[in-house]
């Protein structure tokens, strides 16, 4: 055993411990459920319920005038009104002052960000919420597994299509027109779809299925969107709707909301949206130990034209 | 850790289970019956709930601690989850609750109307069972169902006539899992489970219509070929009435009555069992607003119903679910005044 030497077994570091130059990243899934509703407003001090209201189209049955000067019979115009209740949601980081005076980060800073992650995150949880639960889906039955829902398919999706078609839906997003490059091929104007990340492989194995990277254009694509089918241009998130043990075999059931414009609505509170707010110590605490982060937003949503929106249930396979 | 008391109040318990909203969560929760706590007897009189930061000691779903009184008017303690199973407490932090259980098995469905299913359970009247794994019946497998008249070794579905003029058959066996009474949104979308062929439409659902709609409401079919109702699929409609007919032939007591004339469409009717799994399933309603009138006959305005009509969320979560089923349950037996308080660490 060497003798005179100075190591650190005899002279160890006088800070045993060095923080790295970066914090890591506050894993967040994709934020799908949102970006296709449209965007409504109330206002403060007229209630807690919006109502948004649509005039349905006139028949054009007859019309014809005979000439005898006898006046077409008058029709009656339908409204049908769509009722949204506002809900606040809210979400609070209580912290002692030991924490912001010894802890090696800027807490209060790093805590609104995450306050506010808390915020965009619950949001979309409560879109995807109204998807999964006030819209009517068929079960898909393409696929080869064997069990009700199968796996997505071709057929399944030019289904839903179909549907949409038929009820005059439209499109959400524009063409990506071709280009002259390898490997690449052009996507029609599409309504939206919005999937679990559970179901990639099987949407990968759909017949005709253009991955992300095969679009002639990558400029303006979302990071969340996976793929195209036909129509429809898939979106994905972990936190995508299923439901377990729902299947004819009790397997889990993935629900895919396809839709079209004006399918679906965000109502926000005007002026109450996103609200993150302080209370310093003095005020949380008698001894002003204690400060308090909260983040609140209020939201309303609905379903506004049932005819502009379908979906699949499917089960897996790979 | 000092103990705050967070909330608390009283309920006159029905001998069913009781939901008290927990706005700021809790970690201690406690009940007594103050009807049986004065009463000679042998039912429960009082229970303690513990939350998570007690560890290993949090109490189990479902669970508790149980003080019961003896013949003798001694305090026995003891759990809900004894031998003599009864229900405790259940802290639901999300909403739907989909609810962990053992595969528990059907031993037949009746081709009837309505339908009556032969289950050794434990299920109350009013739940909500999803049917999957069914034979025989395998185009209802995956639908959810309302049960009636729910007794331990089965029960029934109003909403199924599970007859041949519906296109179904008996089940020999199946299995259950029992989910929320409410989606995570309001109003939600409802199984039909058939179609009437009328000047107005009665539309059979699965489950009672009237917790999630009102008159006024409109509702869009979802109605899939294999049906063979392919006129209706993709109508809306207004209701006009709720379970206004009687269970009769192929309509099951649970129904909605809609101002679409039907006469002239194709009957409906489930595809065959041997069918499925290749033929397209559900037939479905889901919301889709409602119309606002007045009736001068009948004095009626409808359309501005704001607690069941608008796009909501469907249930209040943390809530501490105090289980009933009678005198031994946590919610004590019908008519027992039962006093609540939560508590909550300060830190």
């Amino acid at each position: 055993m060497s003798s005179g030497i100075t190591n650190i077994n005899n002279m160890a570091p006088e800070l045993p411990l060095q923080l790295s130059e970066d914090l890591l990243s506050t894993p967040m899934f994709n934020l799908i459920h949102s970006f296709g509703a449209d965007l409504h407003y109330a206002e403060s001090h007229i209630g807690r319920n919006i109502r948004m209201s649509r005039y349905e189209r006139l028949s054009t049955n007859g019309g014809q005038l005979d000439g005898s000067g006898i006046d077409p019979a008058p029709e009656v115009v339908v409204r049908s009104d769509i009722d949204a209740k506002v809900e606040i949601y809210a979400k609070t980081v209580v912290i002692n002052e030991q924490v912001v005076l010894w802890e090696n980060d800027k807490v209060l800073t790093k805590f609104t960000a995450l306050l506010g992650q808390w915020l965009r995150e619950k949001e979309d949880l409560l879109m995807r919420d109204l998807y999964a639960s006030s819209v009517s889906y068929i079960n898909a039955t393409g696929g080869v597994n064997g069990d009700q829902p199968s796996e997505i398919s071709r057929n399944d999706i030019n289904n839903i299509e179909r549907i949409l078609l038929g009820n005059d839906a439209r499109t959400m997003l524009e063409t990506i027109e071709a280009q002259n490059k390898f490997g690449t091929a052009p996507t029609r104007d599409a309504f939206i779809a919005l999937a679990s990340t559970d179901i990639t492989p099987d949407l990968q194995n759909v017949q005709g299925v253009l991955l992300k990277n095969a679009y002639p254009m990558q400029e303006g694509l979302r990071p969340e969107e996976y793929c195209s089918v036909s129509r429809f241009r898939f979106f994905v998130s972990s936190k995508a709707a299923k439901t377990p043990g729902a299947s004819l075999t009790g397997a889990t059931v993935y629900t895919i909301p396809m839709y079209g414009l004006e399918a679906a609505t965000k109502v926000e509170q005007n002026n109450y949206s996103a609200l993150l707010g302080y209370r310093p110590p003095y005020v949380v605490s008698s001894v002003a130990q204690n400060s308090q982060l909260y983040a609140k937003f209020a939201i309303g949503r609905a379903i506004t034209n049932q005819n502009w929106i379908s979906g699949l249930n499917v089960t897996q396979r790979l | 850790m000092p103990f705050t008391i967070l909330d608390g109040g009283s309920f006159t318990s029905t001998a069913a289970g009781v939901k008290i909203p927990l706005p700021s969560s809790a970690d201690y929760f406690k009940i007594v019956n103050v009807t049986q706590m004065a009463a000679a007897g042998t039912t429960c009189v009082a229970g303690e709930w513990f939350g998570s930061k007690f560890g290993a000691g949090a109490t189990a779903a479902n669970d508790g601690i149980r003080w019961r009184k003896a013949a003798s008017n001694a305090i026995l303690i003891d759990t809900f989850a004894t031998a003599t199973a009864t229900n405790g407490f259940t802290y639901v932090t999300t909403a739907p609750v989909v609810e962990a259980q053992a595969a528990n098995a059907i031993t037949g469905i009746t081709a009837a109307n309505p339908a009556v299913v032969t289950q050794t359970n434990t299920y109350a009247n009013g739940d909500l069972v999803r049917i999957y794994n069914t034979t025989g019946d395998l185009t209802i497998g995956g639908m959810v169902f309302q049960i009636s008249s729910a007794s331990g070794a089965g029960y029934t579905l109003l909403g199924l006539a599970n007859v041949a003029g519906n296109g179904l058959a008996a089940a020999t066996a199946g299995n259950t899992r029992r989910i929320s009474t409410f989606s995570a949104v309001e109003p939600e979308y409802l199984y039909i489970t058939n179609i009437s062929r009328a000047t107005q439409m009665v539309v059979s659902v699965s489950i009672d219509p009237a917790n999630y709609y009102v008159v006024g409401n409109k509702v869009h079919l979802s109605v899939p070929a294999s049906f063979g109702m392919t006129e209706a699929n993709q109508l809306t409609g207004t209701i006009l009435a709720l379970n206004a007919v009687a269970a009769s032939g192929s309509i099951g007591a649970y129904n909605m009555t809609l101002d679409i004339d039907s006469t002239a469409f194709t009957a409906f009717a489930f595809p065959a069992s041997a069918l499925s799994p290749t033929t397209r399933l559900f037939a479905t309603l889901a919301p889709a607003g409602s119309k606002t009138a007045y009736d001068p006959v009948t004095l009626v305005q409808t359309g501005y119903e704001f607690n069941l009509t608008p796009f909501r969320t469907g249930e209040f979560v943390p809530y501490m679910l105090i289980g009933g089923g009678g005198a031994g349950n946590a919610s004590g037996a019908a008519n027992d005044i039962i006093n609540w308080a939560s508590y909550k660490f300060e830190t």
